[in-house]
């Protein structure tokens, strides 16, 4: 299966970014980039020029925008028309969902738990939601090296507590990147796990988040398979399992090879674990190449099971990459 | 040909709301041309800042995080009003222009549009322009806001 390496938040001068697309696009490729969401704020007319910066830059790029409103910030993306983002009050965001599915699009919620308005005006989500599987996506780590913020981590946790109440909803990053500066800060990149239905690139990574098919890093990309019975399932797919006393095998991928010279990890032993919906299910020490390993872990009694890899960044002890989940049934 | 000449006043109470302003193209034009203004744009008493990063710390931040945000307060200065505009033509949404100027002189024509709007027809009939005031800091905040066309260039 091919990886996309995807940024999916993203500003230019068509909204309140100091850069053009094409700016950014070839930005994103010299950072080792094959996709970003085009996600300016309520608008859409930065797309004029997307197949052209395309072609030169060789960038996938998704239609997409952040709705930017007073009570929160809801990134879509995979649609072609425009959903208007002004008429949602507090207690009907699931409106605007519907009509972004419509479309054909994808919601995710922005950097949940920024600080909001007036220091940053409708970053913090306060639309009430009645029905999280109308969300497709929260996006868990906001900024750069943004495994170690705060508010990152209490996104993170809203995300575990969704799949432990049994939703199925996905997890990316999103660096909200508004302009060409360097910074000696882990990016973290969304890898989507491309498909062979058809569409265009685009397509299929929208669709890959659709399905929860992503796994996100600032460094190696982690994968995960589950085998049950006899049956391959991917990261998003369900495991159907007949008999509760069952083994689940998962073989977990750690590859280093990606973005190369993009990165840089201190040498170390890391940690591989497994979580689910009762905590800590397997962990091993991993090293710095490329490697499987292999966890059995019991059906009975889980719903969902993801992989992460901890280790130092920067001095500190911190999320490196986690997989979307594997659900159980 | 004016097509919209307006000036109004806000205060903090203003902020999540809609302004709407409806006005009627009657004749076939160019280039339509926006300009919109709205002042102050920084609060510029901190006192009054400080209260209201306080409360965004309270709301917003987990209790666990708070201290060290509270002592760190001032990197949120200055506190901004924050008013953006979004267009509507007679077919429906025009795009927006969702940036920090407080200042902004914009123009919509069949091939090009200033960034965030959308060029195309500037279809007969009646158009809305909204201003969404995210946020209003200062005790008073006031605004104008202009649209005229220009005919197409006879020479
Ligand atoms: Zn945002
Ligand atoms: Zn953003």
């Amino acid at each position: 299966m091919r990886w996309l390496a995807s940024e999916l938040h993203t500003h230019t001068l068509h909204s309140d970014g100091r850069q053009s697309l094409r700016e950014l696009a070839a930005g994103a490729a010299k950072l080792g980039f094959d996709c970003i969401a085009l996600t300016d704020h309520n608008t859409m007319s930065g797309l004029g020029e997307c197949e052209q910066v395309q072609q030169e830059t060789g960038i996938v790029i998704i239609p997409g925008m952040e709705w930017t409103t007073f009570y929160g910030h809801m990134v879509t993306m995979g649609l072609q028309n425009f959903v208007d983002w002004r008429k949602a009050g507090r207690s009907d965001i699931h409106e605007g969902i519907s009509m972004v599915h419509g479309q054909g699009g994808l919601a995710g919620m922005a950097h949940p738990f920024r600080i909001g308005s007036p220091v940053c005006t409708g970053c913090y989500w306060e639309y009430e939601i009645r029905d999280w599987n109308d969300l497709d996506y929260i996006e868990v780590w906001s900024g750069t090296f943004a495994s170690v913020k705060p508010e990152n981590q209490r996104a993170f946790a809203l995300w575990t507590e969704r799949l432990n109440a049994g939703i199925r909803i996905a997890a990316t990053s999103g660096r909200d990147w508004h302009e060409q500066k360097h910074t000696d800060e882990p990016l973290s990149v969304t890898y989507l796990g491309l498909d062979d239905e058809p569409g265009t690139i685009a397509q299929q990574a929208v669709r890959a988040l659709a399905q929860g098919r992503a796994s996100v890093t600032i460094g190696p990309v982690v994968t995960m398979e589950a085998e049950s019975g006899g049956t391959l399932y991917g990261i998003g797919e369900s495991v159907s399992v007949q008999n509760g006393a069952d083994l689940i095998h998962l073989h977990v991928k750690i590859d280093f090879s990606v973005r190369q010279t993009l990165w840089e990890l201190p040498e170390q032993d890391f940690s591989l674990k497994i979580t689910g919906n009762s905590g800590t299910l397997a962990q091993c020490a991993a090293g710095s190449t490329d490697q499987i390993y292999e966890f059995s872990i019991p059906a009975d009694g889980h719903i969902w099971a993801r992989a992460e890899l901890w280790g130092i960044v920067k001095g500190m002890r911190t999320m490196i990459a986690f997989t979307n989940a594997i659900y159980i049934s | 040909m004016m097509l919209l000449n307006v000036a109004g006043q806000l205060d903090p109470s203003d902020s999540k709301r809609h302004i709407t302003y409806g006005f009627q193209l009657d004749q076939p034009a160019a280039v339509m041309r926006i300009r919109f203004a709205y002042w102050p744009k920084l609060l510029e008493d901190d006192g009054q800042a400080m209260e209201f990063i306080m409360e965004s710390i309270d709301s917003y931040v987990a209790p666990e995080h708070q201290g060290p945000i509270r002592e760190g307060w001032r990197r949120y200065l200055p506190l901004k009003n924050l008013i953006t505009l979004s267009m509507d033509d007679p077919n429906g949404y025009r795009g927006a222009c969702h940036r920090h100027d407080a200042e902004q002189s914009l123009f919509l024509s069949e091939q090009e549009a200033s960034e965030g709007l959308m060029p195309g027809k500037l279809a007969l009939g009646e158009w809305n322009v909204m201003l969404s005031a995210h946020a209003v800091v200062t005790e008073r905040c006031s605004y104008d806001l202009s649209i005229w066309t220009e005919e197409a260039d006879t020479a």
